[in-house]
C-alpha cells in the first residue's frame, strides 16, 4: 500500500508505535513470506480463499454468510446490498458489527 | 402441573403441541410472505401456564417480532388470537365483546383450578371440530350491531411497532441510528390505558380499553321512543327523487300493520303511521340509522302526536289515493270520548239513545240532546254509525283481494336485508 495519508486528520494513538511494523511489511512482504504466514494462521485462509471469488471481495467474516447459522437458512443481513435494503437505515450485522459488506 | 413431557399425564395438564397459529390479519402484517419459525414448547402460555408451540413472525418492515402468547386451548375458549387476545371476528377486547353478547363466561382463574379447567376444556375441544369455539361462545350466536359498529374496518398496524427504547428515554442510547426500539416520547403513566394486564383483558375484567370503548358506544346516538305512547309514527327523510310509497310500504310492513304512509315529496320525506305503537318501535329501532334503500341512508326520527299533526285520512288510505282494501271483518277504530263540556255522565258507549241497550247493563235514560255528541273541529270521516255492528261472519275473503302486500302472490317476503348468517 502506498505510504499516502489521504485524510487529513491526525491518527490516533498507537500509531506510531505500529507504523513501522506496518511499512516494514509492506516492504518486505514475498510470495512465499505470504504463504508461509498464511500456513501458520497469521491470516484466515478461509476468509481470504472467499475474497478471491466474485461478489465476496468485502466480505466481512466468514459467519455472516453461514446459512447454518440463522434461521430461515439465509445470509446476516450485513450481505444484502445497500440498493435492496430500501429502508435507508444503518444496519449493524449481530454476529460482526458489519455495516454492509457487498455492494 | 406436569413437570416434563414424558411425565405421567393421565389426569394432568398436558404440554401442548400445534401446527399452525390462530391469529388475526392485523397481527400477521400487511406482507401476503411471511416466514414463520415454530418452537415446540417454546415459552409457557401467559394464561394457563402450560408449555406450548411458539411462533414467530416478522409482521412487516420495521415492525417488532411478534410470537404467540397464550395457547391455543385459551384462545379457542374466547375465540381469540394468540398474540394480541382480541377476537377474531370483531377485533375487539374480550370484555367488550362479551359485554355485547351478553356472555358470562366464568373462567376459573387460581392455580390447580385453572389447570383443571383447562385440562378439560383441551379434551373437549378435541373431541369438538375445530370451528366453532367451545363453551360459552358457541352458545350465543347473533350476530350484534353494537359490535359491528364498534369494530375496526381497516387493520391498526400501530400495535406491531417495536417497543420504546428505554435507554433513549434516559438519553443513555448508544446504539444511535441502527436502534430497532423507538426513539419516541414513551406515552403518559397517568394515562389509564398505560396499566394493562394480559390476564385482566383475557379475563375480561377492568380492561382499560375495553372501558373506553363502552363509553364510547354509549354515547352514540340513539333513538328514544317518545314518552307520549299514542304516537305511532315515524318521520322518514332524505327519501331522495325516486322513493316511492310502495317502496317503503315493501319494507316497513315487516315491522307492523301500517296505517298509513304519507310521502311529501317536495321535502323528500315520508311519515309512516302504524297501527301499533309497539310496530312503530321495533321500525325505529332496526331502522335508526341502519336503513339504506336504493343506496340512500334514511333519516328515522318519531313523528309528533295525533292532533299536533292534523292529517286527516280515511282508514287504509293514504293522501296519495292508492290504498289496499281494509280487511274486513275487523273491527274498526273507536271515535274518541267526547269532549268534558259536553259529557253526559253515562254515555259512555256513545249508543243512539234509540237504539237496543240490549247490550248494556245498565239502562240509561237518553239524555236530550246528546244524539249527536261530536266534539267541534272533528273530522267527519272518522266517526262511524253509532252502535256497534255484528262483526260479518268471516267468510272466505274472495281470491284476488289483497290486504297485506305479502298477499301479494307476485311478491313474496320482505325486502329488507337479510343481517344473519344462519
Amino acid at each position: 500500500m502506498p505510504k499516502v495519508k489521504r485524510s487529513r486528520k491526525p491518527p490516533p494513538d498507537g500509531w506510531e508505535l505500529i507504523e513501522p511494523t506496518l511499512d516494514e511489511l509492506d516492504q518486505k512482504m514475498r510470495e512465499e513470506l505470504y504463504e508461509y504466514c498464511t500456513r501458520e494462521g497469521y491470516a484466515d485462509k478461509n476468509l481470504i480463499a472467499k475474497w478471491k471469488k466474485q461478489g465476496y471481495e468485502n466480505l466481512c467474516c466468514l459467519r455472516c454468510i453461514q446459512t447454518r447459522d440463522t434461521n430461515f437458512g439465509t445470509n446476516c443481513i450485513c450481505r444484502v446490498p445497500k440498493g435492496k435494503l430500501e429502508v435507508g437505515r444503518i444496519i449493524e450485522c449481530t454476529h460482526c458489527g458489519c455495516r454492509g459488506c457487498s455492494g | 402441573m406436569a413437570t416434563s413431557l414424558g411425565s405421567n399425564t393421565y389426569n394432568r395438564q398436558n404440554w401442548e403441541d400445534s401446527d399452525f397459529p390462530i391469529l388475526c390479519q392485523t397481527c400477521l402484517g400487511e406482507n401476503p410472505y411471511i416466514r414463520m419459525t415454530k418452537e415446540k414448547y417454546g415459552k409457557e402460555c401467559k394464561i394457563c401456564a402450560r408449555p406450548f408451540t411458539v411462533f414467530r413472525w416478522c409482521p412487516g418492515v420495521r415492525m417488532r417480532f411478534k410470537k404467540t402468547e397464550v395457547c391455543q386451548t385459551c384462545s379457542k375458549m374466547k375465540n381469540v388470537c394468540q398474540t394480541c387476545l382480541l377476537d377474531l371476528e370483531y377485533g375487539l377486547p374480550i370484555q367488550v365483546r362479551d359485554t355485547g353478547m351478553s356472555i358470562k363466561d366464568d373462567l376459573l382463574r387460581s392455580d390447580v383450578n385453572k389447570e383443571y379447567y383447562t385440562q378439560n376444556m383441551e379434551r373437549k375441544i378435541q373431541n369438538s371440530d375445530s370451528t366453532r369455539p367451545v363453551g360459552m361462545l358457541g352458545k350465543a350466536q347473533n350476530p350484534s350491531d353494537m359490535l359491528l359498529k364498534l369494530a375496526r374496518t381497516t387493520p391498526y398496524y400501530k400495535r406491531n411497532r417495536p417497543h420504546i427504547c428505554s435507554f433513549w428515554v434516559k438519553g443513555e442510547c448508544k446504539r444511535g441510528e441502527e436502534c430497532p426500539y423507538r426513539h419516541e416520547k414513551p406515552t403518559d403513566p397517568d394515562d389509564p390505558l398505560a396499566d394493562q394486564n394480559i390476564k385482566d383483558r383475557y379475563y375480561g375484567i377492568n380492561d382499560p380499553v375495553a372501558d373506553k370503548l363502552l363509553k364510547r358506544s354509549s354515547s352514540m346516538p340513539r333513538l328514544d321512543p317518545p314518552e307520549d305512547k299514542s304516537i305511532t309514527t315515524l318521520y322518514i327523510g332524505g327519501l331522495g327523487e325516486n322513493l316511492t310509497d310502495s317502496e317503503l310500504r315493501n319494507h316497513f310492513y315487516q315491522y307492523g300493520e301500517i296505517r298509513t304512509i304519507t310521502l311529501v315529496q317536495r321535502q323528500q320525506c315520508a311519515f309512516i303511521q302504524f297501527a301499533t305503537r309497539q310496530g312503530a318501535e321495533l321500525a325505529a329501532e332496526k331502522t335508526f340509522n341502519k336503513l339504506i334503500i336504493n343506496g340512500r341512508r334514511l333519516a328515522v326520527k318519531w313523528g309528533r302526536s295525533q292532533a299536533a299533526k292534523g292529517t286527516d285520512v280515511k282508514d287504509g288510505f293514504d293522501e296519495m289515493g292508492t290504498g289496499l282494501e281494509p280487511v274486513p271483518g275487523l273491527p274498526t277504530t273507536l271515535p274518541p270520548p267526547p269532549a268534558l263540556e259536553e259529557e253526559a255522565p253515562a254515555n259512555y258507549f256513545n249508543l243512539d239513545p234509540s237504539s237496543s241497550p240490549a247490550l248494556m247493563n245498565i239502562s240509561l235514560p237518553p239524555p236530550p240532546g246528546l244524539s249527536n255528541p261530536l266534539p267541534p273541529g272533528f273530522g267527519a270521516p272518522m266517526f262511524h254509525p253509532m252502535g256497534p255492528p255484528p262483526p260479518p261472519p268471516m267468510a272466505l275473503r274472495p281470491p284476488g283481494h289483497i290486504h297485506y302486500p305479502s298477499q301479494d302472490p307476485q311478491r313474496m317476503g320482505a325486502h329488507a336485508a337479510i343481517r344473519h348468517s344462519e
